[in-house]
């Protein structure tokens, strides 16, 4: 579905090098003014996830307090605990992470593929596949939801943890991004392998497939956080409380009919964001790695 | 990136000079189709199903008159060709959400990439704490826009906000920032490139990475300043991934909505309403078959921004 | 593969409307009521959806029904708020939804029309318990499609000491006295602002209609099939309600969240108008009783004013299979008694009103000011396009609240815009 990627997703690290490798990482030295604007930058970007952090430690009249404080002026540690308390927190963690897992996976499988078949494969219909998987990146997910809802339910899929991950297994984003990472991987190497006689599949998947790391790992990320996010969707297929995942639970005691809970919705923010972070650190040094270990010159 | 780097440059010959067609069917080229259809095959399916259907369906709404209480009866709704588009028009806040997208276009792309590759090049200066500086700088992207919304708000708060007690420093009397029909766009569009761009910074990052470092040496050994090296090396060489961000960032700003939502709700007096606003709203109205119609307006938009950037942007070689 | 895909296209669209036919006349005006439930206890399972705090308890608040009802069992899911429109509505296109679910009172129109819920069935309750306002929010094209749950009105909020400061020792009770109230709050009580009211954007017309109402306009005509905002009655309230912004005693700016209660606590804003859930944030504010108070709303000449209600209305599916126990189930939930303990475990106020003559809710000062006002409200009208009017009126009355445009120009661009996109009915 396109709505899971309309807005310019994070990217994350693409995979880069495949020309020639730096000799050395060490560059021309690093003026130390450099250090001081950046810090500087530095410091004014990551000024609203600090208060994030921060306030989810405030009372609730603390966080709502207009102008804001920086510093708590009471520290506590109850948002966190109607957080843990009201929420069955392991159920929601673990439906949001198979969904979140399956549909990453799904999407670095699937998409490879096709991006692999649309970047250096010649077969009829190609370039159409290719516009229309494009073109559907470019719907607003808002206006296919209704059918996409109707058509979920007429195939049995509400309630099911399926039903959340199988609308979202195979993204244009995806294919996109796969079909132009493979473009820049040289033609010699197929021509090489098909002269050994290998055949088509066998080269995607024994030469091509193991140099697309980096590609595949990015997008994997990528699609995690989308997932990972999700709202709308898994609150709509869910119709019980054991099936929701974390974000709509979240909503579900940190919004109300006329006033919201601002700070059991800070609390919760820093929560579910935890778990994406340690996931793109994780995998951030994987795709560097990645790279450095593919060869290609 | 080197995703796109080589891209135009192989898009040309797999359509030019591909081997001359021949009337009997060559083996390789055969094995090479059924391969492709069988990798093909698990994605299309999917799709077909799970996208391509919800598509034509929202499609084929957009010529109907179809409203939320119409949905147990899709059937009985009145076609009617293409009176919603030419509805949609004729509406003057279809006109203003469109002027207003327009807008967000031109200031957001420009200054999201530029801001982008600004950071991306320092970054690729900075030897030390290099991984610290990236995860800081991509924070944005991952923050909860409820604080963002929070910290933004009183940053550009009329009295006792941040930003103009910043100026009254210079003896200025600063504006009601979000308040003012003028100012709130611009505001929201800082607020947008301060949240995004970090996600073009990543890609312009890798892409700094494919820069050979003997052409940088070897430019600097000819005696080339910094800003000789970054205009005649850098940005030509980084035109593929230039063309990459400036597609997806204009997909996303011509797709506007989540900071007009949360900090003006397209006020004030609309003057901060996108055409994606004005969708979600003509939905939430109820107004299935005319939200659509918006909906595709605005992807036809889309689609032939796309192709004039293709075209600008093709490299040159 | 052109072939291959507009078949699986056309096969995924049809499939999406083989389930219905045609567009008739399921559900909106003129239909009869259903038939009475019958006798005995429920039995079978009834599925239920319930938003927000609501939702967390019913399940556990349901066992005194099951005690009665033993061949029955409640299931309850909490649905978020945030999206609970979008959900229901989603439930009813592809007709898998709950036997029973809390619904917006704002809703009622848009699903009623839609064929999704079942009208009340005859002899259920009675009309005549209920506070009419929130009666009338059930009723679409004259047929009751629901049963109120529970209640919410707008009384005016203001600083008591503050009003003492500034000579004021009662609440003022004519538009007159509220004009005077603001000024004399902003010149002798210290305050910034002598009342703030919503300057048009999102949910404005809750703070504009109930001086329209208060000044005997109406939105829509008895039958709820047009739209009759132009009045002179309207444009009078509006140039009232617009002249606390030309004359500096209300904000004309829209206030972030927090900042009302912020202000309310340090003196910027003497006054407000708002819903009970002010209360708790007030208090969570810093203020107390002793500081602030409620009163009913205004009236043109004579209090109370009309004010806006709100809340939420109970509605049986017309996709249910377990109908004749929802209903029951329903019928439960609004017994006086039932809805006095739902007060006491979630603090909803009562929709029926007998729940207030005992208890809390008859003690409480500040309570029985929600339970007087909540005699002289009414609903916004019960109509499928009544959203986006709302929201029509929303951006004209910001204009007329910047001084961009005259009320009665705005009045008339109301009705203009209401009548081309008409009721729905």
């Amino acid at each position: 579905m396109t709505q899971t990627l309309q807005t310019p997703a994070p990217l994350g690290d693409e995979p880069a090098t495949v020309g020639p490798r730096r000799r050395s990482d060490r560059g021309p030295s690093t003026p130390p003014w450099l250090y001081a604007v950046m810090a500087v930058g530095l410091f004014l970007v990551v000024i609203p996830f600090l208060w994030m952090v921060i306030s989810s430690f405030k009372p609730e009249a603390e966080v709502r307090a207009v102008p804001p404080t920086w510093w708590p002026e009471t520290v506590t540690t109850e948002n966190y605990r109607q957080l843990f308390t009201k929420l069955d927190f392991p159920r929601y963690f673990l439906n949001s992470a198979i969904v979140a897992v399956a549909v990453a996976v799904g999407n670095m499988v699937f998409c490879s593929m096709l991006g692999y078949a649309l970047a250096k494969l010649d077969f009829p219909g190609k370039r159409l596949v290719f516009a229309v998987v494009l073109g559907t990146l470019m719907v607003p997910g808002v206006v296919t939801f209704v059918p996409l809802f109707v058509l979920t339910t007429n195939i049995g899929l509400t309630n099911t943890l399926p039903g959340m991950i199988l609308p979202f297994l195979a993204g244009p984003f995806g294919v996109f991004l796969m079909r132009q990472f493979v473009m820049s991987l040289p033609d010699e190497l197929i021509q090489a392998a098909r002269v050994d006689g290998a055949g088509e599949l066998r080269i995607f998947f024994s030469i091509i497939l193991p140099l697309c790391g980096p590609a595949v790992a990015t997008l994997g990320v990528l699609t995690f956080l989308t997932s990972w996010n999700n709202f709308l969707w898994p609150l709509v297929v869910a119709t019980s409380e054991d099936k929701y995942t974390l974000p709509v639970a979240l909503a579900l005691y940190a919004v109300g009919q006329n006033a919201t809970k601002y700070g059991l919705l800070l609390a919760g923010s820093v929560v579910v964001v935890l778990p994406v972070l340690a996931v793109f650190l994780m995998l951030q040094r994987h795709i560097m790695q990645g790279i450095a270990s593919t060869g290609i010159k | 990136m080197s995703v796109t780097a080589t891209e135009s440059r192989r898009e040309r010959p797999a359509q030019d000079s591909r081997p001359p067609k021949s009337r009997h069917v060559d083996p390789t080229r055969r094995s090479q189709a059924v391969a492709a259809w069988v990798l093909a095959l698990p994605f299309c399916l999917l799709f077909l199903v799970f996208t391509a259907g919800p598509v034509l369906a929202s499609l084929g709404m957009s010529f109907t008159d179809m409203r939320s209480t119409d949905v147990r009866s899709p059937l009985g709704v009145e076609f009617v060709g293409l009176e919603n588009y030419a509805d949609l028009l004729s509406d003057p806040v279809f006109r203003k959400v469109t002027f207003n997208t327009l807008i967000y276009l031109l200031l957001g792309v420009p200054l999201t990439m530029a801001s982008a590759l600004a950071v991306a090049v320092a970054l690729n200066r900075v030897t030390r704490l290099r991984g610290f500086f990236r995860v800081g700088y991509y924070l944005p992207v991952v923050t909860s826009i409820v604080a963002v919304s929070v910290v933004w708000k009183f940053l550009l708060r009329d009295e006792g906000g941040l930003l103009n007690a910043m100026i009254g420093w210079f003896g200025i009397d600063g504006p009601g920032w979000l308040d003012s029909t003028t100012l709130a766009l611009p505001s929201l569009v800082a607020m947008s490139v301060w949240r995004n761009f970090g996600t073009m910074m990543v890609i312009f990052l890798a892409g700094l990475q494919t820069i050979p470092r003997e052409i940088v040496e070897a430019a600097e050994a000819d005696g080339a300043n910094a800003w000789g090296r970054f205009r005649h090396i850098t940005l030509p060489m980084l035109r593929p991934t230039l063309l990459f961000g400036a597609v997806i960032t204009s997909i996303g700003y011509l797709q506007f909505f989540e900071e007009a939502f949360v900090m003006t709700k397209g006020g004030p007096l609309d003057s901060t309403k996108s055409v994606t606003f004005f969708t979600y709203e003509q939905f939430g109205f109820g107004n299935y078959a005319y939200a659509s119609a918006a909906a595709y307006l605005l992807f036809l938009a889309i689609v032939l921004m796309t192709l004039a950037q293709f075209r600008l942007l093709r490299e040159k070689d | 593969m052109n072939r291959t895909a507009s078949a699986l296209a056309a096969l995924a669209v049809t499939s999406l409307v083989l389930t219905s036919c045609g567009r008739d006349d399921a559900g909106g005006g003129g239909e009869a009521q259903s038939t009475e439930v019958a006798e005995g206890a429920a039995t079978g399972t009834i599925e239920v959806w319930a938003m927000g705090t609501e939702g967390d308890e019913l399940q556990e608040f349901s066992a005194d029904f099951v005690k009665d009802n033993p061949d029955a069992e409640v299931k309850v899911t909490a649905i978020p708020w945030d999206a609970a429109h979008n959900k229901i509505a989603n439930a009813i296109a592809s007709g898998e939804t709950p036997d029973v679910s809390l619904i917006g009172t704002t809703w009622m129109g848009e699903f009623a029309e839609a064929g999704g819920l079942m009208p009340t069935p005859e002899g259920l309750v009675d009309e005549a318990d209920f506070f009419p306002g929130a009666w009338g929010s059930t009723e679409v094209g004259g047929t009751s499609y629901g049963v109120p749950w529970y209640v919410e009105t707008r009384v005016l909020y203001y600083r008591k000491d503050m009003a003492e400061k500034a000579g004021w020792s009662k609440a003022p009770e004519t538009w007159e006295e509220l004009h005077q109230f603001a000024t004399d709050m902003k010149e002798k009580g210290g305050a910034d602002y002598g009342l703030s009211l919503q300057p048009g954007q999102t949910g404005s017309w809750q703070s504009v209609l109930p001086f329209a109402w208060s000044n005997g306009a109406s939105i829509t005509n008895e039958e709820g099939t047009e739209y009759t905002i132009d009045s002179p009655e309207m444009a009078e309230a509006l140039d009232y309600y617009t002249s606390y912004f030309d004359e500096g005693l209300s904000p004309s700016r829209l206030l972030d969240p927090g900042e009302l209660e912020s202000g309310f606590a340090d003196g910027t804003y003497a006054a407000f108008i708002s819903g009970p859930w002010h209360t708790g944030l007030v208090e969570e504010a810093g203020l107390s009783t002793d500081e602030y108070a409620v009163a009913p709303l205004p009236g043109k000449d004579s209090g109370p004013g009309t004010s806006f209600v709100g809340g939420g209305d109970l509605a049986v599916f017309s996709d249910s299979d377990n109908t004749d126990a929802a209903w029951k189930y329903v019928q439960w939930l609004s017994e006086a008694e039932t809805q006095q303990r739902f007060y006491d475990v979630v603090g909803d106020l009562p929709a029926v009103k007998a729940a207030w003559e005992t208890g809390e809710l008859a003690e409480d000062p500040q309570l029985q000011v929600f339970g007087t006002q909540l005699e002289t409200t009414e609903a916004p009208p019960a109509v499928p396009t009544w959203e986006q009017v709302a929201a029509t009126i929303d951006t004209l009355v910001e204009q007329a609240s910047k001084g961009d445009a005259e009320p009665e120009d705005v009045v008339k661009e109301m009705q203009t815009k209401a009548s081309s996109i008409g009721t729905g009915l």
